[in-house]
């Protein structure tokens, strides 16, 4: 293996490696690589399972010899799951595969941590930043945050979604591995600290996803999903490949701290960075889903199957934000006075655009997707502070919307099960009698939606906020102000259709399952408990406002 | 853990048991929540006890760390205004249930729960001294309030609980954005380290105004009040009593912990203008109220202008009038909340609320015609009940500032006793016809004992307000002087218990 490269001794006569800087990504490739491999094997798969596992066992011990105890106690144990997995359930192969990837993306948390704990400077007060692979990867703040929260969104999406694509018989064969690549993807998306990492990055999770969102084949709206972000995708990526182009026609440099550097002096052409940057936030902004470039988000939300839908609001967002904080903070800092008014005023209108057109809306997943775009402004309010407080609070506003976004898609997958169509506004009538945990968790996924306190929706609203209102953005944050009001309508009218109507007796009666249940619970339990007791987290997020610059 | 908290921790228990115990029998609903808020009152009393009348300043506080991270605590402290005021709600709350328990059949859980949770948010929002967890309880009230309209209101309930919720949500978060900009200020958000900021006047002009937005919804003052009319209409019995008895304080007491002592700057350069914005609320109201058929939607209008004379009382920044407006919160919270009650009763016995379906009820049920007789000439101001005590004063103090808004206001006065004795007259006067006037029946003994605290209040206060005003004075008197409409020392006996604290 090339692990062996990575000996603390370092003797080796090679380019010293950080594997560290990306030992959680690693770690989650693998598996889904030997997921992957198992759902191939079908009925044999425990001949792919067990050497698999050795060779995560051998590794780990490895690791462990060598000194580095946590990655290679993580890796023994991930390792040892999938064989586990294969003997408790072996005939169903979708159970291994959601076993394994559960068991992959805890490893990858532990590893974070691990990273946070080992790597990093624990002692100071923001992470210190590290660089891998000549500077293509950053190992920081930014990083550091966007895993937890890809991670995390994945964690609770396999659990989630894993009833229901097997009841409808979504191809279970590729989604956990997917899922998983998807991840990687993200995770290296938010480390890329140049132009070409950035790009492969963003193809790999965005391939992935266009995959995911066509799984449901019988199903015309998925395939409609599926093409449409694909082909809408290969427009924008062409675009900000264009954009890359031109910065790098401009700066003759590729890394994103050498582009801000470059831009700096005065003797870049202005206006071909111009363009560049122009371009680069068209193909960035369609993939956070920033209006106009959010004409995708509605139909694709709506079409992909429900877990995987929660997934891209949840994980993208946060992986677009992570790319497009280091972009904007790290490459185009020279450029402050082009981009600010610009993304500002796609920030005011992705908060009124997304909210006005929410309240029109009869379906459930589709109201979700125009609340995304939403809030992608609202985190955009965060990128436009440029501050280490705006930085934090931008991570934060994510993590916070991921998990109340994937409570609430829980309920909606709770609800589809039974209803096997999709879920309308009229179908949740009387929810709160006949079903009262569902009705009571969607509820308070909507309110931290709306930024009710005390949710973590509230805290991640405030810290936007306040980080607006000190970067003198006042007038954006009351915008923000006006479309929360909005948006608390129709997040009020879903609520009030459970709780304020009688049950329709034909109404659909939410489907229960262990691992479904526990996703929900685990997702409101984070609303509830970030929004109680916000200080861990702000501490974190806190120390995240550090960029390799 | 201090009194303050354990009387907003009891009824929050006692709501998070009813939320999780899904299998209770309706009496052990009622016995819980009877528990938690004869509880939080009982703290509440011992509260009372150790409150140190003559000391002016925010006392007994409490501090548990929250979010380090921006300097936000868990700060409780009370003044006489706040003490009066929790009181009052810890007062009202077993009222309110006791009184729900024959209305109430449908999901009797969700509706006690809702109550606790709303009372401990409410407890909270008076005595919190750090802005942020004031935002928090603030906006919280909005949830279970929302609930409780919604749920077991009306016919129109669903319009009136997002009318409701979406005017005080808005007024809440501009004022939360200027919380923010004080944050960025002064780096805590600590009450007395906001309050210590010195800001430019042009600055405090805009958060002022945002935090006057806030309040005036809350309070509600003319010109955006619309949606109490609605919510009090459809509301079920308890939650118009717990509207007008004690979230409609949390405006006016908004006003005067946060508003006043902030922007002092700001406060003088507006105070004319509220001012006539309350005269207006309270001759519109008054003459809105007039024209009401409907007998609840009367007392909801009379609402808004016995609320506009505590906006005048408040910004004529004189210790009399500003003193008594905080009477006058706790006197409308007595005697509209009895209203309330009496309506409720009534339309338990008979299912409407338009006044022309009543009449010469006073023979059939004298009990409930003399206590609503009683509680009318309370709301009117009668001198020797509570009314009086409380609107005197303002009218007195707003005198020495302004006539022209003080002969106006005196307006509204003579309009309450118009519309409060008509409708007393249409209703239980003339002659008694009808199946279904003849067989009302009158208010039996837990109806009684759920006025009887009320009204022992009403009298009590009208006879004998000192201990009332000796407890809210002098925090009324610390306001106006960080206002700096007051010198320190205008009040003697004020000034000595300074020394000797």
């Amino acid at each position: 293996m090339l692990l062996a490269q990575a000996s603390p001794e370092g003797t080796l006569e090679v380019p010293d490696i950080a594997w560290s800087a990306f030992a959680p990504e690693l770690l989650v490739a693998a598996v889904g690589l030997v997921l992957l491999l198992v759902a191939v094997a079908r009925g044999r798969h425990q001949l792919v399972a067990i050497p698999a596992a050795a060779g995560f066992v051998a590794v780990g011990a490895w690791l462990i010899t060598a000194g580095v105890t946590v990655p290679g106690a993580t890796t023994i144990v991930v390792g040892a799951a999938l064989p586990a997995a294969v003997f408790a359930f072996p005939r169903r192969v979708s159970m291994v595969q959601a076993v394994g990837a559960v068991a992959a993306l805890l490893g990858a948390l532990v590893l974070t941590g691990w990273q946070y704990v080992a790597v990093l400077d624990l002692g100071a007060v923001t992470i210190v930043p590290q660089q891998a692979l000549a500077g293509a990867l950053a190992n920081d703040g930014i990083a550091f945050f966007t895993r937890v929260t890809v991670y995390l969104s994945a964690l609770l999406v396999v659990p989630l979604g894993y009833a229901y694509l097997n009841e409808r018989r979504i191809n279970r064969a590729e989604v956990e591995p997917l899922l998983l690549f998807a991840a990687v993807g993200m995770v290296a998306l938010a480390t890329a600290n140049d132009l070409v990492t950035l790009f492969v990055a963003l193809e790999v999770f965005s391939l992935a996803l266009y995959v995911l969102s066509g799984l449901a084949r019988r199903d015309r709206r998925s395939q409609e999903a599926g093409l449409k972000y694909f082909v809408m995708g290969a427009v924008a990526s062409a675009i900000l490949l264009y954009g890359m182009a031109l910065l790098y026609v401009a700066t003759g440099r590729l890394d994103l701290p050498g582009i801000g550097t470059v831009l700096g002096l005065v003797t870049t052409d202005r206006l071909v960075a111009a363009l560049g940057l122009g371009l680069v936030t068209v193909g960035i902004g369609f993939k956070v889903s920033l209006v106009p470039f959010q004409l995708w988000t509605p139909d694709v939300y709506q079409g992909a199957p429900t877990s995987v839908t929660g997934f891209m609001a949840a994980a993208t967002k946060a992986a677009g934000f992570a790319a497009v904080l280091r972009l904007y903070l790290v490459a185009f800092p020279a450029l402050q006075s082009l981009w600010v008014p610009v993304i500002a005023v796609l920030a005011a209108a992705s908060m009124l655009y997304g909210a006005y057109l929410a309240v029109v809306q009869g379906d459930l997943k589709r109201m979700l997707a125009f609340s995304s775009i939403t809030h992608a402004g609202y985190a955009s309010i965060g990128l436009l502070a440029v501050s280490d407080d705006g930085l934090s609070a931008a991570l934060l506003y994510v993590l916070t919307y991921a998990v109340s976004t994937l409570a609430a898609f829980g309920c909606v997958i709770a609800i589809e099960r039974t209803r096997r169509g999709e879920v309308g506004l009229t179908h949740l009538r009387g929810l709160g009698r006949t079903s009262p945990a569902v009705a009571g968790i969607l509820s308070l996924a909507l309110l931290s939606l709306a930024g009710i306190p005390p949710t973590a929706g509230f805290i991640g609203k405030l810290m936007v906020f306040r980080a607006g209102v000190d970067a003198g953005l006042t007038w954006l944050v009351v915008i923000g102000v006006a479309s929360s009001v909005v948006a608390a309508f129709f997040y009020l009218r879903i609520a009030g259709m459970m709780f304020l109507e009688e049950p329709d007796p034909e109404g659909p009666i939410p489907a229960q399952s262990t691992g479904m249940s526990l996703g929900i619970a685990v997702a409101a339990a984070l609303v509830v408990f970030i929004g109680l007791q916000p200080q861990p987290l702000l501490q974190y997020a806190e120390a995240a406002a550090s960029l390799v610059r | 853990m201090g009194w303050i908290t354990v009387t907003i921790v009891i009824p929050l228990v006692a709501a998070l048991v009813l939320a999780f115990a899904s299998e209770l029998e309706d009496a052990g609903i009622r016995a819980i929540g009877l528990i938690g808020s004869v509880g939080a009152l009982l703290a509440s009393v011992v509260l009372a006890v150790q409150f140190d009348v003559a000391d002016p300043n925010l006392q007994l506080a409490e501090t548990f760390t929250w979010i380090p991270a921006v300097d936000a605590n868990v700060s409780l402290a009370v003044d006489g205004v706040s003490l009066v005021l929790i009181l009052l709600t810890t007062l009202l709350t077993p009222l309110i249930l006791v009184a729900s328990w024959s209305s109430i059949t449908d999901r009797l859980r969700g509706y006690v729960a809702a109550f606790l949770a709303l009372e401990a948010a409410v407890i909270g929002v008076f005595a919190a001294t750090d802005l942020l967890l004031f935002y928090v309880f603030f906006e919280f009230t909005l949830v279970p309030m929302y609930l409780i309209i919604g749920i077991w209101g009306g016919a129109g309930r669903r319009y009136a609980a997002v009318k409701f919720f979406l005017y005080t949500l808005l007024g809440g978060l501009l004022m939360l954005v200027a919380i923010l900009y004080l944050f960025s200020q002064a780096g805590t958000f600590s009450y007395e380290a906001i309050v210590a900021l010195d800001l430019d006047p042009s600055v405090q002009r805009w958060l002022f105004g945002a935090f006057v937005v806030a309040f005036a919804v809350k309070v509600p003052l003319f010109p955006v009040h619309t949606w109490l009319p609605d919510a009090h209409t459809e509301a079920p019995t308890g939650g118009s009593v717990f509207l007008a008895g004690v979230l409609l304080k949390m405006g006016t007491f908004g006003l005067l912990r946060y508003a006043l002592p902030i922007f002092p700057d700001a406060t003088v350069t507006f105070a004319p203008w509220l001012l006539a914005v309350s005269v207006v609320g309270i001759l519109y109201g008054a003459i809105v109220a007039l024209m009401q058929s409907d007998i609840k939607k009367l007392i909801a209008y009379s609402s808004v202008s016995h609320m506009g004379f505590v906006v005048l009382g408040t910004f004529a920044l004189n210790t009399t009038a500003t003193a008594a407006s905080v009477v006058q919160m706790v006197n409308h919270g007595l005697s509209t909340g009895a209203l309330f009650l009496l309506i409720g009763f009534l339309y338990e016995r008979r299912h409407t609320r338009r006044i022309a379906d009543f009449g010469g009820l006073a023979k059939q049920v004298p009990v409930m015609a003399g206590l609503w007789l009683l509680v009318s000439l309370s709301s009117l101001a009668l001198p020797g009940l509570n009314g009086f005590v409380g609107e005197f004063p303002i009218l007195l103090g707003t005198f020495q500032v302004n006539r022209t808004a003080a002969v106006l206001a005196a307006f509204g006065a003579v309009l309450a006793a118009l519309y409060l004795l008509w409708a007393y007259q249409r209703m239980f006067h003339g002659p008694l016809e009808g199946e279904a006037n003849t067989s009302t029946t009158d208010l039996n003994r837990r109806e009684i004992g759920v006025l009887a605290p009320l009204l022992v209040l009403i009298v009590a206060i009208g006879l004998y307000p000192k201990p009332l005003f000796d407890v809210v004075e002098p925090s009324v008197e610390r306001v106006l002087v960080e206002v700096g409409v007051q010198e320190l020392d205008v009040e003697p006996a004020a000034a000595v218990t300074r020394e000797e604290g």
